[in-house]
């Protein structure tokens, strides 16, 4: 297998134009994703990491695909200011942005998708294509950055974002009940409004909060209320790595209003309250498989007539993928 | 050229004539939004449900007739006004709120909702719409779903793509897709993200699926004053680096505040250069921290007084100050232009001052009232079209206006779109090579190209001669390739 390492965009345009078949790498945190694919070489984009500008009064920060998640939040820290994601240090920027990998603490600071404001990126024809601008908001043509991000590398190599940052919060607490169960960390999120997250396991609930110090301490006591806790310095962990000891976790999107039904007999589960993104372990690939089709058919409530059509939509991707990469390079034809 | 007596037939039998719009008063009534140009409307098309929206695109596409998706009409840029008859679909018969979800924090509607009824629909539940443009009493979901439409409560919760969650479109030939999930997990590429603000190039969207957010238990509504509009300006970027991101924060110029007052009488300071309306929410406790922050970073940036909205009645007026501005402005002259860039909020201060210079060189009126936090500037020219000479000018300020923007690293709009109005100025901001993959992408939609043609991408940017160029430099095309 061959490494390329580029260090600029120019040279991943050159690359993407050899005619090899190429799979793009950032910190390898969420290739699992993408599953196996056979390409004749591995783009890294590791040496692609320079901090291209950053304004702390304009809470934007311009960085290289290739830039490790814990080398941007020390910049970012030093501004007092944090790019809103819970992936480990060793990620890349580029890599969470193609994986589309959403904060867990996403309904206080909101989701990844929405912090992409720009885009360099070089599609798999060798195009070198800008998208968004260096502002918060815009809506400028159309946004080529919004397929970019969560398209696993399929459509192009992400080489430069601009992302918008936030404020890092005053206060911070982590809480763990000693109760569980989806009906506790339904009740903790009425009670609290505007948690970090709740996190529902069945023997445990792990609270995380944050904002201004008397806001935190108000909500601590709402927690303190309703269940018995304690303090922890739990960090609000992506769920895939909850499990460590399990050989496989399926991740489900489940709409919220259907989670007790589709977790009912499970002893082992993380589901994330008011999202309804879900762990759960499993020992072998068959109840894994069980599980994700549990999972799948709790995406959606809605069935109205006319019903979408799914081959119409499929046909659609299709289109996207073959105008942004039509040699194929990055081995995405289904 | 297609012949629209048949398609007026096949329309009549598909829809009924309560359907179907053909007299020349409808068909003037919708040859234009609400910006300064007026297009020619062939046919208008009233469907009541995505079925029929589906019907009326097989229609179109069995006469091959160019289709403008059309809510309110009370976009800014051209955005749905329809160019050589082309055939309007019109979604206000629309109107179903289809379910709302509260434990999924979600609801369906269909597009032809008011965003205002969509809200006062939620309140008793708890919950709210968030994006609420100026329009808001009348401007549709799908207007605003395809416009990406902001508002003064978008700083800290961000414009229409945060809350639309999935939308069902039909695409030119009738097809039904959604793009988007209610859960949150897409497997697929976001296609509901690249959808909203698509300006109806994309489809006619027939459902949406809209984030809910829940009520605040405290709001503070603040007016501030300055003697200096630098002073005003600073105080913006001030409150953002003390680590507060307000509800909203919009800044007024003295000349907006003047017409404001006069017209609205909601007891704003006409002596200040410029005012700052500040709304903070969230937790009582979070809602004094930020109180206190923003009063701090204003004192230290010479403000004359804080004024704190004592209860709901207080707050209404200051809001309805803000929100009466664009009636108010009717005052100064009959004929206004309105733009909508966006600069980096660091370069507010200079911006502005280019601003006033610009209209002191084209002997215009402008006045200023605008998303302050998002750096999402409202200059608005005010002038007389009966003057000879005067629309030119107002049009080669406009001109100047967008240039100073994007050569300070701004954008072409922050919420209104492109639409005809902004085309030209597209590749200011993007390369012949971005824009002709916009193009491309677009076509993956509407490969008929029949999708409000015209309008976002420039006259010089296309796919084809693009995807031609490409395909030369890498060689023959794989079988089954799209082009």
């Amino acid at each position: 297998m061959d490494l390329i390492h580029p260090a600029e965009a120019g040279e991943v345009v050159d690359a993407v134009r050899s005619g090899r078949r190429l799979l793009p790498v950032g910190g390898r945190r969420h290739m699992a994703r993408r599953g196996a694919v056979e390409v004749d070489a591995e783009l890294w984009t590791s040496a692609l990491d320079r901090l291209v500008a950053y304004d702390p009064a304009e809470m934007l920060c311009v960085v290289q695909a290739g830039m490790r998640l814990g080398e941007l939040r020390a910049a970012l820290a030093d501004g007092g200011q944090e790019w809103p994601t819970d992936e480990p240090d060793d990620a890349t920027v580029g890599g969470v942005i193609a994986a589309g990998v959403d904060p867990v603490r996403r309904l206080r600071v909101g989701t990844l998708r929405d912090s992409v404001v720009e885009m360099e990126v070089v599609l798999g024809d060798g195009r070198l294509v800008t998208s968004g601008a260096r502002v918060v908001k815009n809506v400028s043509g159309f946004d080529v950055h919004r397929l970019l991000t969560g398209s696993l590398g399929t459509l192009g190599v992400i080489t430069q974002v601009a992302l918008k940052v936030r404020p890092l919060p005053a206060a911070r607490r982590t809480l763990v009940t000693r109760e569980g169960g989806l009906a506790l960390g339904r009740r903790l999120l009425d009670a609290l409004r505007q948690p970090a997250a709740v996190l529902a396991e069945p023997d445990r609930i792990v609270v995380h909060l944050e904002g201004w110090p008397a806001e935190v301490a108000e909500q601590e006591a709402s927690v303190r209320a309703l269940a018995a806790c304690e303090a922890t310095e739990e960090p609000p962990v992506p769920g895939v790595d909850t499990f460590p000891g399990s050989p496989i976790v399926v991740e489900a999107g489940i709409v919220p209003s259907r989670l007790e039904g589709t977790l009912a007999g499970l002893d082992a589960y993380r589901a994330l309250s008011g999202v309804g993104l879900t762990w759960i372990p499993c020992r072998d690939a068959a109840s894994a498989a069980e599980i994700a089709a549990r999972g799948e058919a709790a995406v959606t409530c809605r069935a109205e007539t006319p019903e979408p059509s799914h081959r119409e939509r499929t046909a659609l991707e299709e289109r996207i993928r073959v105008t942004c990469d039509p040699g194929d390079t990055f081995a995405g034809r289904t | 050229m297609p012949d629209l007596d048949a398609v007026r037939r096949d329309l009549l039998a598909a829809l009924g004539p309560d359907g179907v719009g053909v007299d020349p008063l409808t068909r003037r009534l919708y040859a234009r939004d609400a910006s300064l140009v007026e297009g020619d409307a062939g046919l208008i098309a009233f469907p009541r449900d995505a079925a029929e929206v589906q019907r009326v695109l097989r229609i179109a596409a069995a006469h091959d007739v160019a289709v403008v998706p059309r809510g309110s009409g009370t976009g800014l840029t051209g955005a749905a006004t329809p160019l050589h008859d082309a055939l309007v679909v019109v979604t206000s018969k629309m109107t179903r709120i289809i379910e709302v979800r509260t434990e999924d924090r979600l609801a369906w509607v269909e597009p032809g909702v008011f965003n205002l009824d969509l809200t006062e629909h939620l309140r008793p539940l708890g919950f709210h719409y968030a994006p609420d443009p100026s329009s808001q009493q009348v401007s549709t979901i799908g207007g605003n779903v395809n416009t990406n439409a902001g508002g003064p409560h978008c700083l800290a919760s961000g414009v229409t793509s945060a809350h639309v969650l999935a939308l069902d479109l039909v695409l030119h030939d009738g097809a039904l897709v959604r793009l988007g999930v209610e859960g949150p997990l897409d497997p697929g590429y976001d296609l509901r993200g690249f959808a909203v603000g698509s300006e109806g190039m994309l489809g006619v969207v027939t459902a949406v699926c809209v984030r809910l957010t829940p009520n605040p238990p405290a709001v503070r509504t603040m007016l501030l004053d300055f003697a200096d509009v630098d002073d005003c300006a600073r105080t913006v970027s001030a409150i953002v680096a003390a680590g507060v991101i307000p509800a909203a924060m919009e800044m007024m110029d003295r000349g907006i505040v003047r017409a404001v007052e006069a017209f609205a009488h909601a007891g704003y300071p006409t002596e200040a250069a410029a005012v700052l309306l500040i709304e903070v929410d969230g937790a009582e406790p979070a809602v004094d921290a930020q109180t206190a922050a923003v009063e701090h970073a204003a004192a230290v940036n010479g403000v004359g007084t804080v004024r704190i909205a004592a209860d709901e009645a207080a707050r209404a007026l200051l809001w309805k100050g803000r929100k009466s501005a664009f009636g108010a402005i009717a005052r100064i002259a009959p004929h206004y232009h309105l733009h909508d860039c966006v600069v980096p909020r660091t370069k507010l201060a200079p911006i502005l001052a280019g601003v006033y210079a610009i209209a002191r060189r084209h002997d215009l009126v402008v006045t200023n009232v605008f998303h302050a936090g998002d750096g999402n500037l409202h200059p608005l020219f005010s002038f007389d079209r009966s003057v000879p000479g005067t629309l030119e000018r107002a049009l080669a300020a406009s001109d100047e206006l967008v240039e100073l923007c994007v050569e300070a690293g701004g954008a072409l709009t922050g919420e209104h779109g492109i639409g005809l109005e902004k085309r030209a100025f597209m590749p200011l901001m993007f390369s012949q090579e971005s824009l002709a993959v916009q193009a491309c992408l677009r076509d993956a939609f509407d490969p008929s190209g029949r999708m409000n043609p015209e309008k976002v991408l420039p006259a010089g940017a296309r796919c084809g001669e693009f995807a031609a160029a490409a395909m030369g430099r890498a060689g023959a095309l794989p079988e089954g390739t799209w082009i």
